[in-house]
């Protein structure tokens, strides 16, 4: 197949760049402003959504929160690099990644039903304990910065890229769009904007991946027998080198970002109680078919013989790069586009959502019990714009963000077999939950910088597990988890 | 195929526009009416279908290695992931406030 087919577009102009991520920011806002008259009064309503988050907005704002604007990419980008058992290995796990949140999901919530954050059950659990509680806290603010940031860089590359504009621009158009609305609203925006972004990822990247094949000369057919030519190991599920290469470690990767993410925490708390079970159950089996969806332009790429050097050196960009040069309509490019914002702008304003109910209760209402509700909203509100901001410092700085990745991975990958096993397992104490982190930590990750991904990974979570079993035989008493039923509502609504 | 998932994909649009707005509906009746939210969390089979939707996943990705056809189960499944989160509008209790 002659990749001369592929040429760039000049209709992509800065204009049409700017105009899609801030268009997409306007509709957010007018959203944002209507939900915030009409469904938030206070911090609990602006943290929590007052408890009611219904079925369906649970379900459509976790596949948005779970849909990253890199895994957008990287569906397609793992297609192309391993083939069919690359898009195996990368989507298997996600989908249950979301569904492993239910078990877990289910006990706090009924144990725990008036919480806000994993961290505040922390807290409860290990009697106050401020060391675990600290670390746990810690660890979710990483991994929000870090979800943030990911998002960010990803969008501003595409954006760049596609349109022209610089890339730092970008970056601080793309924030301000989303810091904007998501200040007004907290959750419920996050829940409504999240909710519909998932329709603007589904039915675009259905239609945009249906455009391409419809484009290429034979179609499907002619890039499944191109692909198997080049090599015929493109179009098995088997490869042994893709699931050492990178699929088992991103498995237990993703669970890590589960389990241990506060923004799936606070959808816990913050869903129907009734609803808890089925939300996440829905959620993880309706994600799948979008990396399905979108992995389908890696197989074009192949069949293509693209190069990295092709697409500008990184495989992430093989979807971006197909859909705006293989000669698709403007209205169709701007499609894709709108895909990836979407995922953006969904993820960045879940994060946000999840460390406005850190700041409140696990900073503020922690260490400054006495705050009043009208300044505790003050804070929490603005609390929305730190994590952004902070990411996009880092972001414009050029920083390597290789640090912050290694560390937020170690802290989740560690805390990962700790946290499940202090939610399952009555005999998990204090002392085995810090000392296991602790462990996996110092032992896990020198294992994991020499001896690569894979057996680093299981090594921090051997040593984190097994830290915490002994830990809980050798101590011996039973936790009553039921007695978190007792505890009271941090934030509650203020009375009318 | 293109015309196809087009056509579906604009029909899956309304209705999930629908579910969306049933969903705002009963989040605005459900605040006004300030009734409290029940706080039992009831038993739920969910191991079933989730491997079943873990299998399934994996059946598609690898029917792409043996039938061209199957590479379009992609876009058509997107269009139901948009339905499903429309369905769940739908299946959700409504405000009794």
């Amino acid at each position: 197949m002659d990749k001369s087919i592929f040429a760039a577009m000049p209709a992509l102009t800065p204009t049409l760049g700017f105009a899609s991520m801030i268009g997409l920011g306007l509709f957010s806002l007018a959203l944002s402003y209507g939900v915030k008259t009409l469904l938030v009064r206070n911090t609990h309503d602006f943290i929590i959504a007052d408890r009611r988050v219904g079925f369906g907005f649970g379900v459509g704002s976790v596949i948005a929160v779970w849909t990253w604007a890199m895994a957008v990419m990287m569906s397609s980008a793992m297609t192309f690099n391993w083939g069919l058992s690359g898009l195996f290995w990368f989507v298997v796990p996600n989908g249950f990644a979301v569904m492993a949140m239910i078990p877990f999901a289910r006990i706090l919530r009924k144990n725990m039903p008036e919480g806000y954050t994993i961290s505040e059950f922390i807290e409860y659990r290990f009697n106050r304990s401020k060391v675990a509680t600290a670390i746990v806290t810690v660890t979710m603010i990483f991994g929000i910065i870090l979800e943030i940031l990911i998002n960010l860089k990803g969008t501003s590359v595409v954006v760049s890229t596609v349109f022209g504009i610089d890339w730092k621009v970008a970056t601080v158009v793309g924030i301000v769009c989303v810091l904007t609305y998501s200040y007004f609203g907290g959750l419920w925006t996050s829940v409504m904007t999240g909710t519909l972004n998932t329709l603007m990822i589904t039915v675009p990247a259905a239609i945009v991946v249906a455009a391409v094949y419809a484009k290429i000369p034979g179609g499907t057919q002619a890039v499944f027998d191109a692909a198997g030519a080049a090599d015929a190991r493109n179009l098995s599920v088997l490869r042994p080198d893709a699931a050492a290469g990178f699929g088992i470690t991103l498995a237990f990767g993703l669970l890590a970002a589960t389990v241990s993410d506060q923004t799936f925490w606070q959808k816990v708390w913050a869903v129907k109680s009734r609803d808890v079970g089925r939300t996440f159950l829905w959620a993880g089996a309706l994600f799948y078919p979008i990396p399905i969806c979108l992995g389908m332009l890696g197989l074009v790429g192949i069949a293509y013989g693209l190069t990295p050097a092709d697409i500008g050196g990184d495989i992430v960009a093989i979807g971006p790069y197909i859909v705006s040069h293989i000669g698709l309509g403007l209205t169709l490019v701007l499609l894709y586009v709108l895909v990836i914002l979407a995922a953006c702008y969904s993820t960045i304003d879940g994060a946000s959502a999840a460390l406005s109910s850190i700041v409140a209760v696990d900073i503020v209402k922690r260490y400054f019990p006495q705050t009043s509700e009208s300044s505790l909203f003050v804070i929490t509100k603005l609390s929305v714009l730190f994590g952004g901001i902070i990411a996009t410092l880092i972001v414009l700085s050029g920083l390597d963000f290789t640090t912050l990745v290694l560390t937020t991975y170690a802290l989740k990958t560690s805390i990962l077999l700790p946290l499940v096993l202090s939610i399952l397992w009555p005999k998990t104490n204090m002392v085995g939950f810090v000392g296991g982190i602790a462990a996996a930590i110092v032992i896990g990750m020198p294992i994991y910088e020499t001896a690569g991904e894979l057996i680093g990974t299981l090594s921090i979570l051997a040593i984190s597990g097994l830290t915490v079993l002994v830990a809980g035989l050798v101590g011996g008493t039973d936790f009553d988890l039921s007695g978190l039923k007792r505890i009271t509502d941090e934030i509650s609504a203020p009375a009318e | 195929m293109y015309a196809l998932i087009t056509i579906v994909g604009i029909v899956v649009t309304v209705f999930f526009l629908a579910g969306f707005g049933r969903g705002l509906k009963n989040a605005i009746a459900e605040y006004r009416s300030g009734t409290p939210e029940p706080t039992t969390v009831p038993d739920y089979r969910y191991g079933g279908i989730a491997a079943l939707s873990v299998i399934a996943s994996a059946v598609i990705i690898a029917g792409a290695g043996f039938s061209p056809a199957m590479i379009y189960a992609g876009p058509l499944l997107a269009l139901v992931t948009a339905a499903g989160c429309g369905l769940a509008f739908f299946v959700e209790d409504k405000a009794t406030g």
